[in-house]
């Protein structure tokens, strides 16, 4: 299973191109793999014919492990053994059938984190000895380890051996019960679904990023009549080319003028040091069916209203067809999560690391609002803006939300 | 007890050993009366003479094979190499003749000679004069060498080093002769050779360091202390013969260590006690052993150069808690 995103720790074959039997050529696509993120098209890094499907269409495998045998037609594969669900450990590496096609890079380049690697259990000497002597099995910290790798270590050996039950028969006080469970069993008629992998790197992250990083909230209201105005006298005059502007371009653009503006809150705290961006590059949630996407429109302060639109659409579209590229889904430095059209009045927003920001924005509703000493009728759009505090201060998050809010309020400053 | 330097506790291990033994002489470059480069022999030629506190002339290879003889012959003289630097011109009088002549005679005659000299780095001293070469040393069968951190241990170990009837390579550091530190007044007292200590007790990590590396693991220790973090220090005191035991001790306890020294850490100390622990303490490492020593350079005269190729104690604490990460804590 090759390595098509940065943060996969395993990928479905979403199906074979190629059956066996099907030669190919360097650079064709014989499968196409479901990672956490997107569908990728697998592209064949040699000349060469399928000798075996491992793992069929629909079937999921851990990073590095065999998928499938390749190798001259008509070349006599050996019969290999019972293949379990997950692929035996060690064995990748050693069977000589795979490890001379294998996908090169992927298996031993892998930095793999947290639980990578799934097909080796690294254990630190000690933990493993404190492991056999308390009679832990330790396949239950599989994927768990603290150290490098996902090694497992003597804390969390400990923490391990800590939750379990005490030993019964001294006379203290009786073993407090243990706590229930976080989710309750399933319930009559319930239905219990594996995460697809996205759903499970989403779950990952989302959690990694809300226990991790320090949120602060900062949230305005924004008054969009002359936004909405210009959008509709923009797309009035684009009417011809089929060009669209949405009010989600507003923002972005908007959002990219502010970030350049504000250094402060554009900025990623990494391993204690701030990283400075030099282009605004904005990520854009898509909601998927189930699941969520975020594409990202890179250097969007250096591009037009627009740019921005038609490269914001291309993004959107392929985003739900499952057809980003890798290098879509990376790098951003901002992130806008629009849920306007949901009729949300108020919500915020997780951040995605490493970025140390994200605008969370709601529906644009009417509303009376006091203009000039007098009352009007306003489009307001409520937006919450979500910071790293590692990052940047709340004066720093309140002033580059202040930026957006100016820039739509004023939106001429939108076409500067 | 009164807090004096370790050059003071030496001078006095010095003065002491040559007032209890009459076979006892001193030689080395301007050790009478210029009372030598860092003053350790300051007084001594004036209270015994030229005959027992002895001028050399700038002759390493000879002069250390002029105490080899002596040593020899039944005198116990503590010969002044006035760097390890200049050590390396009497490499052959040292290596070949010092650690092999009680071997080559069989067993019948010793060399219970003592070679005095300081390394280390600090002074923008540059390439050729901040080295740290006691790891070379370490390793030839028929010498001991030993490094002490504190002034009562060099106090103790000169005393011993010179009793020994064996050759003794006696390192100091530059930066050691002005650190203080209590001192037994007793002259009984001695410090055995090839016994480590533990200068700081602790549960977490093990920190092994010798000579003023010691001190830097020791401050180190103080400030991860202070994040909770418990570092036990053991100071080696001696190379060789190596303590493995009171090491193998500490690290079944921590099950982490780190060996900090400030030589090169190839083929240096921190290699030899790697191969040791990972022997004895396979089944007790949370981590692979890390070690920490000077930038693998040639040093650097530039003042932030040379910062950066020492072993410093940012260093060593950068590393303890990037090993600490790796283990979950």
């Amino acid at each position: 299973m090759p390595r098509l995103s940065d943060t996969m720790e395993e990928g479905r074959i979403g199906r074979w191109l190629k059956r066996e039997g099907d030669s190919f050529r360097e650079g064709d696509v014989i499968a196409e793999i479901e990672t956490d993120k997107a569908t990728m098209e697998f592209q064949a890094y040699d000349d060469g014919t399928v000798l075996r499907i491992i793992v069929d269409d629909g079937e999921t495998a851990a990073l590095g492990a065999p998928i499938a045998i390749v190798g001259e037609a008509g070349e006599e594969v050996a019969e290999p053994a019972e293949q379990p669900a997950e692929p035996e450990p060690e064995k990748t590496g050693s069977d000589p059938n795979f490890s001379r096609e294998a996908p090169p890079s992927d298996v031993t380049s892998a930095p793999a984190g947290g639980n990578g690697k799934a097909e080796v259990l690294r254990v630190s000497p000690i933990a493993r000895r404190m492991a056999d002597t308390a009679g832990l099995d330790l396949r239950s910290l599989a994927g768990k380890g603290s150290g490098p790798d996902g090694r497992i270590v003597k804390a969390d050996v400990e923490r391990a051996l800590q939750g379990a039950t005490p030993v019964p028969g001294t006379d203290v006080a009786p073993a407090p019960e243990p706590s229930p469970p976080a989710v309750s069993a399933p319930g009559e008629g319930d239905e219990v679904r594996e995460l697809s992998p996205m759903l499970k790197a989403v779950a990952r992250r989302m959690t990694e990023s809300k226990t991790t990083v320090p949120h602060f909230y900062v949230s305005s209201e924004i008054d969009m009549t002359r936004a909405l105005q210009l959008r509709k006298e923009l797309n009035e005059a684009l009417a011809d080319s089929g060009e669209k502007v949405s009010v989600n371009d507003l923002i972005v653009r908007a959002s990219a003028q502010a970030l350049v503006q504000h250094p402060q809150a554009h900025r990623s705290y990494v391993d204690g040091t701030h990283v400075y961006h030099a282009h605004a590059h904005v990520g854009i949630a898509v909601a998927l069916d189930d699941g969520l996407i975020v594409p990202v429109l890179r250097d969007a302060d250096t591009k037009s209203l627009r740019q921005i639109a038609v490269e914001a659409r291309d993004l959107v579209e392929r985003a739900r067809a499952g057809k980003l590229r890798q290098n879509e889904i990376e790098g951003g430095t901002f992130t806008v999560s629009n849920m306007g059209m949901l009729g949300v009045s108020a919500f915020a927003a997780i951040i995605n690391p490493p970025e140390s920001t994200i605008l969370a924005v709601s529906a644009t509703i009417q509303r009376p609002v006091v203009r000039d000493g007098a009352v009007a009728v306003g489009d307001i759009m409520s937006v919450t803006l979500s910071c790293d505090h590692r990052a940047c201060s709340g004066a720093d998050g309140a002033r580059l939300l202040q930026t957006v809010k100016r820039h739509l309020e004023a939106p001429t400053l939108l076409l500067a | 007890m009164a807090d004096v330097t370790y050059r003071e506790a030496l001078r006095r291990a010095l003065d002491e050993e040559l007032d209890r033994d009459r076979d006892v002489f001193l030689m080395g470059e301007e050790i009478g009366k210029f009372e030598g480069s860092y003053k350790v022999t300051a007084g001594l030629w004036q209270k015994y003479g030229a005959e027992r506190v002895r001028e050399t002339p700038i002759s390493e290879e000879g002069f250390v094979g002029a105490g080899i003889g002596a040593a020899m012959m039944g005198l116990r003289p503590v010969v002044e190499i006035m760097t390890i630097n200049f050590i390396l011109v009497a490499m052959d009088q040292v290596v070949n003749h010092a650690a092999k002549i009680r071997y080559m005679f069989g067993g019948t005659v010793g060399v219970p000679l003592v070679i005095r000299t300081p390394g280390g780095a600090g002074a923008q001293l540059t390439a050729q004069h901040s080295q740290s070469l006691e790891a070379w040393f370490a390793g030839c069968p028929g010498l001991k060498v030993v490094a002490p951190s504190n002034p009562a241990d060099a106090y103790g170990m000169l005393k011993t080093a010179i009793r020994d009837d064996d050759p003794v390579l006696f390192c100091e550091n530059l930066v050691l002769y002005n650190v203080t530190g209590t001192v037994p007044e007793n002259g009984d007292f001695t410090v055995p050779i090839g016994v480590a200590a533990v200068a700081k007790e602790g549960d977490d990590l093990t920190i092994v360091a010798h000579s003023y590396t010691v001190q830097r693991a020791l401050r180190v220790a103080d400030r991860l202390g202070q994040d909770g973090i418990s570092v036990e220090v053991i100071d080696l005191r001696s190379l060789r013969p190596l303590d493995v035991d009171t090491v193998v001790e500490s690290v079944r306890k921590t099950n982490r260590v780190l060996v900090a020294e400030e030589g090169w850490s190839t083929f240096g100390v921190g290699a030899e006690l790697a191969a040791r622990i990972q022997k004895a303490c396979f089944d007790d490492l949370d981590a692979p052993v890390e070690r920490v020593g000077a930038a693998e350079v040639p040093m650097p005269y530039s003042k932030p150069l040379e910062l950066a190729a020492l072993p410093l104690e940012s260093k060593i604490e950068a590393a303890a808690r990037s090993l600490l990460r790796e283990c979950g804590l």
